[in-house]
């Protein structure tokens, strides 16, 4: 794999040497391009092997999933996983759940992480370095050894096998890092665009609104994404509290495809797929704010 | 706790918004005597088949119209997590599930109801498989109900044997030279097992100790000692590690859960198994239908020339948590799925080993073979510390220093053998 | 200092001064009150366990039985949790760096690539990190398997040596080089998506200047980019060394539920004692001194980070 910044590094040379042989820099500029773009094809080709080792295993008949010489691509063809996944008693309920366990926690979540983000990253306080300190501290406690002390406080409120309980947990959980992170995104961007827009006869809060909250949208993007997936794929909690099978997460649902004799690999990989299929929706759906566009214009203004 | 119910009024507000948000779910329990109420029941993942469950669950509905019974699939993966968490809250289970290895350390530590007094009152309790019994057993008080055993013997496929000319063999020494003869007869097939034996399977290496007369550890006095590293159980370990080295390909390292997919795949001749990994190896699904005609069983043979080796029983127990709420409702709804007809239904239909001699007939075909082992049936160190020598991998372990060869019989067993003493001996 | 001195002032009045004095402690009182209300009773409570004897008993009936320090001091003079910590570090260093210094080159690529590769390789990222963690661990470990697994099929086919029946487990240097590449592979998407969002908020003019001044890549990468995203990088190492310290699900999941001690990092020890052999009160210290060794190998960013927030 050539890394990017070396092949710029080269790229700059042979310009110069392309230029002093009199040939046209725009060739080298399209070789460049191309390179570029190899190597971005097959970064994405390594990063998604495994995932795609996992589709096509999903549509693989069961003889064909443990073979000696592996078989690349699924053919014969079929369904039959994805059926047999869907089928799986109350499927349907723990994709509810999973939805409204992720939608609450998040829309919770962005709303106190942005004020926090805001509060630490705009103002100075008495007990911000505090306040800092224990956020990025909190996130070092391993979740596991905190299972039990959790449960216990849980027990305590009435919240066991309910989803308010896990949704709080995970606000918790994800909150610091989003807190911390989104800090980092609003502090990037320059306090002199917001003065500049005061100056132009913008509130305070105007001008947050009008300059800076747009700037972090990627930022927020990047944080959304991250809670998402923290809280969709988390398994370890939602099965110790809930139990009731209509409760439960679709991680656990997940679990119920590894048997006390291995996972059952055809309807795992299917299963697993279309855990999968709602971030990469999420993701899709918010991308264009993530590739650039609201940045670019803004900032050189 | 009086720190914890401080935080508790200070949650409240937090609970109510995020319980605001997503519509409430309150669990109140009814706690009436008068046998009404719901009585939670938590089975393990692939333990009953869900008509068993449902006609239980009928049945007890007609004895109990006004009890609502919940029955909660547990799954396997970081159960004892999901236990222990469940077991110190205050509303766990009322019924559960637990693999027989396991019970012990639960009824140690308080966590199920003493129903010595009431063993009678549970059909055929006379002639419970006396390893599940004992499974059940602390210190002469019963604290569960035997429910199914699995026990193993060797699937073997019967074309392959006809090919290479053997029969099914009658001791360790005649297993060794069949193994041979038909790895000899496949010797161009890189991949070929005739014994498959997966390096961390240690259910399947007790019945080589056990039949050259070692055993885990022994006790005397209150005091256990491991034994592994007596004679006969090097002995024992010595004809295994022979058998796995001549014999088979399976990883050295790895665990028994892939051994019916690659039995399926057919370069296998031999694996020991459960009764019901016949029905995993035949699965259209994950399986090959086609090895319906070619599958035979046959129990372990022992070192003494027509006898069995003594084997592993495994299998599961139902057991009353002692902060129930519903202790006797439980016991009806145990009383009732380990009875006699639902009992039945679980060996016909489920394919499991039932909990009473008495039902040991049922087992036909291929599953006889599985049965009849059961009546030749050993288990672990009756001690509540045994889940611990599970948890830290001790036989496991050793057997991959084995095979792997990092260490020679003799420095693993001792190894394994003072590992064993310290945490059976140990506190908990 | 912050924007509250620099800025303007608008509002004379007492009351408005007051108003903005309490302002930030408005803003960060919802956190406070979530983070403080959910965790700080467990964390209270870990201590707590870790100051006594807690087995099954003891957790069933909520009473445990005092012994100070006792715990620790059997931790401490354990030689296998020496063997633990070390491992550890040594894992998160290596991890840290290789996901750091992969996640920055696939970053400032995917600022170079045409709008179409762009998306494939942000899809093919964000494929990697929407899919459960368990399920991929259950990708790669039937990958790298004994006898079914395409890596040996692959490197044989390649002719790298023959790999029929390699075993990757039986030796844990070969492992851990198993675990990182999982580790690493699963870890980079978040880093490389958090930088290429970072490099997006970037001016683009004042990389546009030094290049106008004739400052090779390397050097504009070194002086100009880097330093603007400076705070990102510090949040994003601090968090892949708590991350990768307190690994868990890769090893307990790869090695079937029961790693062997050769492969016990701090988190799963921690786990280990506490639900594996139900010496809570062990496993509570593991995981209190696993968040002090945590601290100190972190000071260094923790500070950096907490002094760049008070320049900006």
């Amino acid at each position: 794999m050539i890394a990017p910044g070396t092949a710029q590094g080269i790229r700059t040379r042979t310009e110069r040497e392309a230029v002093s042989a009199g040939l046209s820099v725009n060739v080298w500029r399209r070789v460049s391009q191309l390179v570029y773009d190899g190597v971005g094809i097959a970064v994405a080709v390594v990063m998604l092997f495994p995932i795609y080792w996992m589709v096509i295993t999903a549509f693989k008949p069961g003889r064909d999933i443990l073979t000696l010489q592996p078989k690349w691509f699924p053919a014969p063809f079929t369904l039959d996983n994805f059926k047999d996944a869907i089928a799986r008693p109350f499927f349907l309920d723990d994709v509810r759940n999973s939805v409204i366990v992720v939608a609450v926690m998040l829309a919770l979540a962005l709303v106190v992480a942005f004020l926090a983000a805001v509060g630490t990253a705009r103002f100075g306080f008495r007990g911000r370095t505090a306040f800092l300190v224990m956020i990025i501290g909190v996130q070092m406690v391993p979740l596991n050894a905190l299972i039990i002390p959790l449960y216990m406080l849980l027990d305590s409120a009435g919240q066991i096998d309910a989803l308010p309980g896990v949704i709080a947990i995970y606000l918790a959980v994800v909150l610091p890092f989003m807190i911390w992170t989104l800090r980092g995104f609003v502090a990037n961007i320059p306090v002199e665009l917001e003065e500049s827009a005061m100056i132009d006869g913008c509130t305070r809060v105007g001008a947050f609104f009008r300059i800076t909250f747009p700037l972090v949208g990627p930022g927020l993007v990047a944080t959304a994404i991250f809670g998402f997936i923290q809280a969709w794929n988390e398994y370890i909690i939602a099965y110790v509290l809930l139990s009731s099978p209509n409760n439960q997460t679709l991680t656990v649902w997940l679990a119920s495809f590894t048997t006390n004799h291995g996972p059952e690999w055809g309807p795992l990989m299917a299963a697993a797929t279309l855990t999968g299929l709602p971030v990469v929706a999420f993701f899709l759906l918010l991308q264009r704010y993530l590739a650039g566009g609201l940045t670019a214009g803004a900032v050189k203004g | 706790m009086n720190l914890r119910k401080r935080w508790v009024a200070g949650l409240s507000v937090t609970f109510a918004l995020v319980a605001a948000a997503c519509g409430s779910t309150s669990t109140g329990s009814n706690n009436s005597a008068n046998q009404t109420g719901t009585l939670t029941v938590w089975l393990m993942n692939g333990s009953a088949p869900d008509s068993v469950v449902n006609e239980t669950n009928a049945d007890f509905k007609a004895k109990y119209p006004n009890v609502t019974v919940k029955v909660e699939i547990q799954q396997w993966s970081d159960v004892t997590t999901k236990l222990d968490t469940a077991f110190q809250g205050s509303s766990p289970p009322d019924v559960m599930e637990l693999g027989n290895t396991l019970v012990a350390k639960y009824a140690a530590a308080g966590a199920l109801l003493d129903i010595t007094g009431q063993k009678a009152s549970f059909d055929n309790s006379s002639t419970w498989l006396q390893s599940l019994t004992d499974s059940c057993t602390q210190g002469s008080k019963l604290y569960c109900v035997p429910y199914y055993a699995g026990s193993r013997a060797i699937i073997y496929r019967k074309d392959l044997f006809a090919s290479a000319g053997v029969s099914v063999p009658t001791s360790m020494d005649d297993l060794l030279t069949v193994g041979q003869k038909l790895m000899t007869a496949h010797a161009s097939d890189p991949n070929f097992s005739a014994l498959y034996f997966p390096g961390k399977y240690w259910y399947a290496a007790l019945p080589f100790i056990w039949d050259f007369g070692g055993d885990i550890a022994t006790q005397s006095g209150g005091k256990w000692s491991g034994a592994l590293d007596s004679s006969n159980a090097e002995q024992g370990l010595t004809t295994l590690t022979n058998l796995v080295s001549k014999l088979s390909r399976a990883d050295k390292t790895g665990d028994e859960a892939k051994q019916d997919a690659a039995f399926a795949q057919g370069h296998i001749a031999m694996i020991i198994a459960n009764g019901w990994e016949v029905g995993v190896i035949l699965d259209p699904k994950s399986g090959n239908p086609a090895l319906k005609d070619q599958l035979g069983a046959f129990p372990i043979p022992s070192h003494t020339q027509g006898q069995n080796a003594p084997v592993f029983l495994g299998g599961s127990d139902l057991g009353v948590a002692a902060h129930s709420k519903h202790q006797d409702l439980a016991k009806a709804w145990i009383a009732l799925l380990t009875g006699n007809k639902h009992m039945a239904e679980m060996a016909t239909v489920g394919g499991v080993i039932p909990n009473t001699t008495s039902m040991l007939n049922l087992g036909t075909g291929i599953n006889a073979t599985f049965y009849n082992a059961a009546a030749n049936s050993k288990f672990v160190p009756n001690s509540q510390n045994w889940a611990s020598v599970e948890s830290a991998n001790v036989l496991p372990d050793m057997l991959v220093k084995i095979f792997t060869k990092q260490q020679d019989i003799p420095t693993a067993t001792t190894a394994a053998s003072n590992q064993i003493s310290s945490i059976l001996n140990g506190g908990s | 200092m912050g924007l509250a001195i620099t800025a303007p002032d608008q509002g004379p009045a007492l009351y408005s001064r007051l108003r903005r004095r309490l302002f930030p402690y408005a803003l960060i009182t919802p956190s406070v009150a979530v983070i403080g209300g959910i965790l700080a009773f467990p964390l209270g409570m870990l201590i707590w366990i870790s100051l006594q004897h807690y087995g099954l008993r003891e957790l069933i009936n909520h009473q445990g039985e005092w012994v100070g320090l006792g715990n620790y001091q059997k931790i401490l003079v354990d030689p296998l949790f020496h063997a633990v910590i070390v491992r550890s570090l040594a894992f998160t260093f290596t991890c840290v760096s290789l996901t750091v210094a992969l996640s920055t080159l696939i970053a400032l690529l995917l600022l170079k690539v045409r709008r179409a590769v762009r998306v494939l390789v942000m899809s093919a990222l964000v494929f990697v990190w929407a899919t459960p963690v368990v399920v991929t661990v259950d990708i790669w470990q039937w990958m790298f398997d004994y006898e079914f697994g395409i890596i040996n099929y692959l490197l044989t086919q390649l002719h790298l040596g023959n790999f029929i029946h390699h075993n990757w487990f039986d030796n844990p240097v070969q492992g851990f080089a198993v675990i990182v590449a999982i580790v690493v592979w699963y870890s980079i998407p978040f880093v490389t998506i958090t930088l290429f969002a970072a490099l997006l908020q970037m001016p683009s003019d004042v990389e546009d200047a030094a290049r106008v001044d004739g400052a090779g890549s390397w050097r504009r990468f070194w002086y100009i980019t880097a330093p603007i995203l400076k705070p990102i990088f510090l949040i994003v190492i601090c968090l892949s060394t708590i991350w990768n310290f307190g690994i868990f699900n890769q090893i307990y999941i790869l090695l079937n539920q029961r790693p062997s001690s050769d492969y016990f990092t701090i988190a799963i020890y921690s786990y280990r004692e506490s639900f594996g052999v139900t010496q809570y009160g062990l496993g509570a210290a593991i995981a209190v001194v696993m968040v002090i060794v945590l601290v100190i190998v972190t000071l260094f960013y923790v500070r950096e980070t907490v002094k760049v927030a008070e320049i900006s």
